[in-house]
Parts: C-alpha cells; structure tokens; sequence
C-alpha cells in the first residue's frame, strides 16, 4: 500500500480535482484505490456522487476499524473506492489533541483500513494542523498543487519552512504547477522563478486553468468520463504518469 | 465478476424496464448491450462440465465460463471443436485446466444469446449495484440467467435488487436448470452405462441387456468419429464393442455355440477396420513423447515416420467416415439393435436360464484361478507371450467384475479392483511397447525398396525408437511381476474367497 497525499496549504488550488482525477487515473491503470477524503467539506465523495458518511463521526474514523471499513463505497469506476468525509471530520485536531501518539494515529488507521488497496489518496484540508502532521508522517508521498503567483509562491515557501523547521524528509513533497495560464507573463515568471528555487521539489507536468476541470462539479466524475481528449484529461494522465514513474511504482 | 455475486436463474426472457419498476428507491439502467448473436455450449461428450456445475458458452468470439457460485470467467476467443489445452491463455482456460486433455470441446447445445449489463442508481445518479443479463434461446427453450454484484458500501442495493429477483426466478440453486431449459433431451453419455440386475436374473437376460447397452454406447460415438472430434470417440467405440465380445466369450453356455460363434464373428468385423486407426491415434497422441526419447539428431526421421503416420491416419478415418455414414453398416447396427431388445430372437445355450448371481461366481472364480496359476508361474525368464496372455486374462476378470458388479458389496469390489488395475496398467504399457516395435519393424518394411533398402534418416528414428520401446519393455516387465505380487495378496485371496466361492453362500 502506497499512500499519497494530495496537500497544500493554501485553499483553493485544486486539491479536490487532482485527488478525484489522480485516483482516477491510478484505478484506470490497473490499481486498486481507496480515496480518504479528509475535508469535512466532502467535496471529493460529491464529485463521485457519494454521499457523506454517516456513521464515522467523531474518534471513530482513527479508532474504529470495522466502521472504517464499513463506511467506505465503491465510486461507479472499476478499482476506485472512496471514503467520504463528513462534517464532524472539522474536529479531528480536537480528537487527536486527546489521543496518544498523536501524530501516527492517521498513518495507524490507514494501515489497518487500508491494506486490500494498492494506492491509498489523500484529499486534505487546507491548514497546518495535527492532522497536517499525521498526514505527512502518514504519506509516502506529497503532491502539493500549486499556482504560479505571489501568493502560492509564499505559501509553497511556508511548507518547506515547515518541513525544515520539523525535520521532515522534503523529498516526500512533489509540487506541480496547477491552474496554469500560460499567457499571464506572471505565471510564466513565477513558474520559471520556483523551479530555479526548488529545482528537486517540482514536477514537470503541470495541469492547465481548465473550464473542462471546473465542470466536474456538474458532471460529478472525473474529467476523462466527459472530457477524455481534453488537455485538463490528459494533463492528469500525465501527472499520473510521472508520479508513478518517477517514485517508484504503486505495488 | 467474482465473490459475492449472487446468480437467479428464470425460465424465460427478460425486461429491464419492468424489472426496474418493481424496485423501490432505485432505477436500473441498462449499460453495455451486446447485438444478439449465436451461442453455443460446449461441453465434453461426457458433458462434464456440466456435471461439475460449470456453463461454457462461446458467443462472439468471447468464452464464458460459469459456475454455479455466480463466478464469471471470461477470455476472448473460440472453443468449439478445440482442446482446452490449445486456447489461448486466460482465465478460462485456467480455470478448465482439469478437462480431459484427450476430449476436445464440442457444442452440446446451441442458439442465440442476447446480453447487457445493468446498473441500479440512486436519486444522485451514482451507481449502487450493478449486474448483468444473459438471455439464452435454442429451439427448445429460453433462460435468463441474471448476475448481481454486491458494491462496497451498498448492500441494501444489492440486496433489494436480489429480493426483487428471487421473487421471478426458480428456486433451484445452481446451473442445471440452464441446461434442463434449453437442451431438455440431450441425454449426458456415459461411456459405462449402469445396467440393473437382479440376482436370479436369467444370464442370457443380463448378457442381452449388457450388449444392447454397450451397443447403444457405439454407436453414441459414431457421430464423433464422423466429425473427428477428438481420439476418445473410436476409442470409447471400440471399447464397447471390446466388451460386447468379452460377454460373448465369457458368457459360456448362455447362447447356442453357432450363435455365438456367428455373432463373435460379426463383433469382430465391426472392429477390424478401426484398429489401425486407434493404433496410429495413439502413436500421433504420444507424438512429443516420442520425440523426447530420442536426440534431435534423430528428428528429421522422425518427422518422416510421423507424417506418414498422419497421412495414413487420415486416408483410414476417411474410410471410417464413409463406413459409418453407409446404408449397410446402418442397417447391420439396427439389425443387431433390435436383436438384443428381445430375448426370444435369441438361441438358448444351456446355461441361459442360470441365475445371474450363481453363474457370476461360477464364472469369476474360474477366471481368478486360471489368472493366478498362470502368473505365479512367471519369472523373469517367461517368455513375452506367457505375460501377453495374461494381460488379457487379466482383462476378462476386470470385464467380468465389472459387469456383474451390481450383485457385489461394492467397498469390497473397489479393494480388488485397485491392484487389479495397477497390474492391468502395467500389463498395458509391456504391451504397447511389443506392439509398438513390431509396428515399426512391419512399417520399415513396408518403406523398404525392392532391395531391401530404406532411407537412412528414417531407418536411424525407428532403429533410435526400437531400442528405447525395448528397454521400457523390459522395465515394465519388473514392475508387472510386483504389482501381480500386490494382487496376489492374502488379503485379496480371501476377499475372492469370500465373494466367489464361500460354499455356505
């Protein structure tokens, strides 16, 4: 079980679109996934029509095994499997303030839940929390969403801060370039301008700003259902591509 | 499809539409639909896989394999007239790897298959269950068979969508409904018919009953050999003719002397023309063994003896083909037919009317003790016929059990029958491997030119061949005096004691 987490700091990037498309495309290669959605905003079980779950409130989600398993649905796609998130999942930092070994509780309950699945994706919430460390002692991998202007640079810098500050292993953090408009000389400049500062941290891929991507809210699927031969699809297909390829594969 | 899936099975066809309005709270959509296409379920002449719960259709260049827990297994490509071993890899044919590797695949059944799958979704449109429908339509009949698969998170889904169907389909668990639906008359083959007797049955009665099964048996086969299906139909063929004679030689006194010599006389010819042809099947059956016994050196011969084993072979069953398929051989099967469904066209011999039970003991005690003192009296300096003899000796008792077996305990018949077996099998290599050597010096001769002479590539495999056949030969011949030694145990004694000749009984 490999487990990815789709993190950033800041709200709004596309975190919820590329833990959707990224599973997705993990499930469509072959891959049996499970996607953790975090957010208690639950915006990852809504793109896959799942509704919130019921009955993992509160402790439960670390602590409960069974309902874990329980609570998790197959999506309408072969291999992909989502647990939904719901609204009491706004409180894991005040159940995991109470807990022992606070900060592998996550890494704990996913092992556990977990093990049938092949790639286990995380959509997170964007702060730095408890749970944000859980999440990144938990994931083998960290796929950080980032658009290229002033404001995500600086957000993007806190992370590493972050990382550095706690002495976490950076090389977890793949950053990619999201909701990339390459006629803004802004975007064009911040991008050339962080890879030069982060020359290991980011990827090649980067997914365009795409009206393909923000109608996943109506079609609630993964853009490659309703838009196969979009470039927002095949951006996705590639980031896929590079992550397994370049990160070890899934199995 | 796998764990979990639950199977229903109905007797006619299927609507979606109407199926999906007698569920509550979700609607059932019909997703990949296939244009309907032609069908047919193969099987083994013995139907097998249908007696182990299993339904292999092949439609549209696609396998499917189901068994009775609603598993579905499917691979693309065709099976009919093929050998399991010679599909394509795949999970079908992994999961077949226990057929018979002599029996090709044929089609028991045939027609037109229609198919879909179907989703149940809920009220946000997001699937909750899923399964998939089959209609199946031959000439005799119609089934639905409906597969349902359970989704992580949903079982209420499934399990509304399940009780929906329970209430249209059959409660019979498993497959055979399928069968009993659309082939109602096909009549499994069984190559050893159970035939009733009775222990005070008139042996000439048991002797009619036993030849007109095994006829029945024959001619089962005949449509096979015609189509060259696969080796095991002559093979099944002859062995019931085999065992046709074996009553008419074991079976003394049943039937007036002329009687019976006119009629072994007539099972006799029914077989000659087939025994050429079930030798080469088997050398062209063993083929890649042949060919690992010798060094590739000896190859190019080798394929020259086989190719003509094949040409041979072919112009010999397409002497079968027209013999079976003429209006004489017909008339001649239906002539005896009719011969043995009635007893009074039949010569009485003297012990016609002897019970079936007393004159079975009579008869399987005198056999036992002629094929003892024959094989006790082997060693390894006995002459080669001494051992062909008793292979067949050995051969009329297994016969004779076998036939009269109805009358016997059973779980003590299954104790002699096991090392009788074993020695039979090694009796039956010594003899192929004789056999076989004398084939291939008949052959070399018959290759030979006027001098004498025959090509030395070819010359080089039989000669390679001989040698080896003769050393197997000689290794067999050990191991048929040890398993005769295992046969010849006191515990097996007393057991043919007990069952034959307990003079209290």
């Amino acid at each position: 079980m490999k487990i990815i987490a789709c993190y950033s700091n800041k709200g709004g990037v596309g975190k919820t679109a590329t833990s959707v498309n990224l599973a997705y495309a993990y499930a469509h290669a072959g891959h049996t996934v499970l996607l953790c959605d975090l957010d208690p905003q639950g915006a990852s079980g809504f793109y896959l029509r799942v509704k919130p779950s019921k009955k993992l409130t509160d402790a439960r989600f670390f602590e409960d095994v069974e309902r874990f398993t329980k609570s998790i649905r197959a999506s309408d796609f072969d291999g992909l499997d989502v647990l939904p998130a719901n609204l009491t999942f706004r409180d894991f930092d005040v159940f995991l303030s109470r807990m022992r070994n606070k900060r592998s509780r996550l890494k704990k309950a996913l092992t556990m839940a977990g093990s049938d699945y092949d790639v286990v994706i995380l959509d997170c919430p964007p702060n730095f929390s408890t749970l944000s460390e859980n999440v990144f002692k938990a994931a083998d991998q960290i796929v950080v969403p980032v658009i290229p202007t002033t404001l995500s640079e600086r957000t993007f810098d806190q992370l590493v801060g972050f990382f550095d500050q706690r002495k976490l292993p950076k090389k977890k953090l793949s950053a990619f370039f999201s909701m990339v408009q390459g006629r803004k000389t802004l975007h064009q400049d911040t991008i050339e301008a962080m890879r030069q500062k982060y020359p290991k941290r980011f990827l090649q891929t980067s997914i365009p700003f795409a009206a393909d991507i923000e109608r996943m809210g109506q079609n609630r699927a993964p853009v490659s259902i309703y838009a196969g031969r979009s470039a927002a699809s095949l951006a996705y297909q590639s980031l896929y591509e590079e992550l397994e390829n370049t990160k070890g594969s899934a199995k | 499809m796998g764990r979990g899936n639950r199977v229903f099975i109905i007797c006619e066809g299927f609507d979606l539409g109407s199926f999906s309005r007698s569920i509550k709270d979700l609607t059932l959509i019909s997703e990949a639909a296939h244009a309907p296409c032609q069908f047919d379920l193969l099987d083994c002449h013995d139907q097998s896989l249908r007696a182990g719960g299993r339904l292999l259709i092949d439609a549209g260049d696609t396998l499917q394999l189901m068994r009775d827990d609603g598993e579905i297994l499917s691979q693309k490509g065709s099976g009919k007239g093929r050998f399991v071993q010679d599909l394509p890899d795949g999970p079908v044919r992994s999961a077949l790897s226990g057929f018979p590797r002599l029996r090709a695949l044929m089609s028991i059944g045939s027609g037109a298959i229609e198919s879909f799958t179907f989703a149940g979704l809920d009220d946000l449109q997001k699937t909750q269950v899923r399964g998939r429908v089959m209609t199946l339509s031959s000439n005799d009949g119609q089934v639905t068979i409906a597969v349902v698969q359970p989704m992580q998170g949903y079982r209420h889904a499934f399990k509304t969508v399940c009780a929906a169907l329970e209430r249209v389909a059959i409660k019979e668990h498993g497959i055979a409904p399928v069968f009993q639906n659309l082939i109602p008359f096909a009549v499994p083959y069984q190559a050893k018919p159970k035939i009733r007797l009775e222990a005070e049955e008139p042996s000439i009665q048991v002797a009619s009953d036993i030849i007109r099964s095994y006829l029945a048996v024959a001619r089962q086969n005949e449509a096979g050999v015609i189509a060259d299906t696969d080796t095991e139909f002559l093979h099944d063929y002859r062995v019931s003719l085999r065992r046709i004679r074996s009553v008419l030689s074991l079976f003394k006194g049943v039937f007036t002397p002329t009687q019976t010599a006119v009629l072994k006389q007539e099972f006799s010819d029914l077989m000659t023309p087939t025994g050429r042809v079930r030798d080469l099947d088997v050398w062209l059956l063993k083929k890649e063994q042949y060919f690992n016994l010798l060094p590739e050196n000896l190859h190019a011969g080798m394929n020259v003896l086989f190719a003509q084993f094949a040409k041979e072979r072919l112009r010999l069953w397409s002497e079968l083909f027209n013999r079976f398929r003429s209006a004489p051989y017909e008339k001649q099967m239906n002539r005896l037919a009719a011969q043995f469904a009635d007893t009074g066209t039949l010569h009485p011999g003297p012990d016609a009317d002897r019970g079936a039970y007393d004159y079975a003991r009579a008869l399987i005690w005198k056999r036992y003790g002629k094929l003892c003192k024959q094989a006790r009296r082997i060693t390894p300096k006995t002459p080669d016929e001494a051992i062909h003899d008793l292979r067949i000796d050995c051969k009329k008792l297994r016969y004779l059990m076998e036939f009269f077996a109805p009358l016997f305990d059973s779980k003590a018949f299954k104790k002699i029958i096991k090392p009788l077996k074993k020695l039979q099998e090694n009796l039956g290599l010594f003899n192929d491997c004789s056999v076989q050597q004398d084939a291939l010096l008949r052959f070399v001769a018959d290759q030979s030119n006027t001098k004498g002479r025959v090509d030395a590539q070819l010359a080089l495999a039989v000669g390679g061949l001989i040698a080896v056949l003769g050393q197997k030969q000689k290794a067999e011949r050990a191991c048929v005096i040890a398993s005769f030694q295992h046969f010849d145990s006191p515990s097996i004694q007393h057991l043919f004691h007990s069952l034959f000749h307990n003079p209290e009984d």
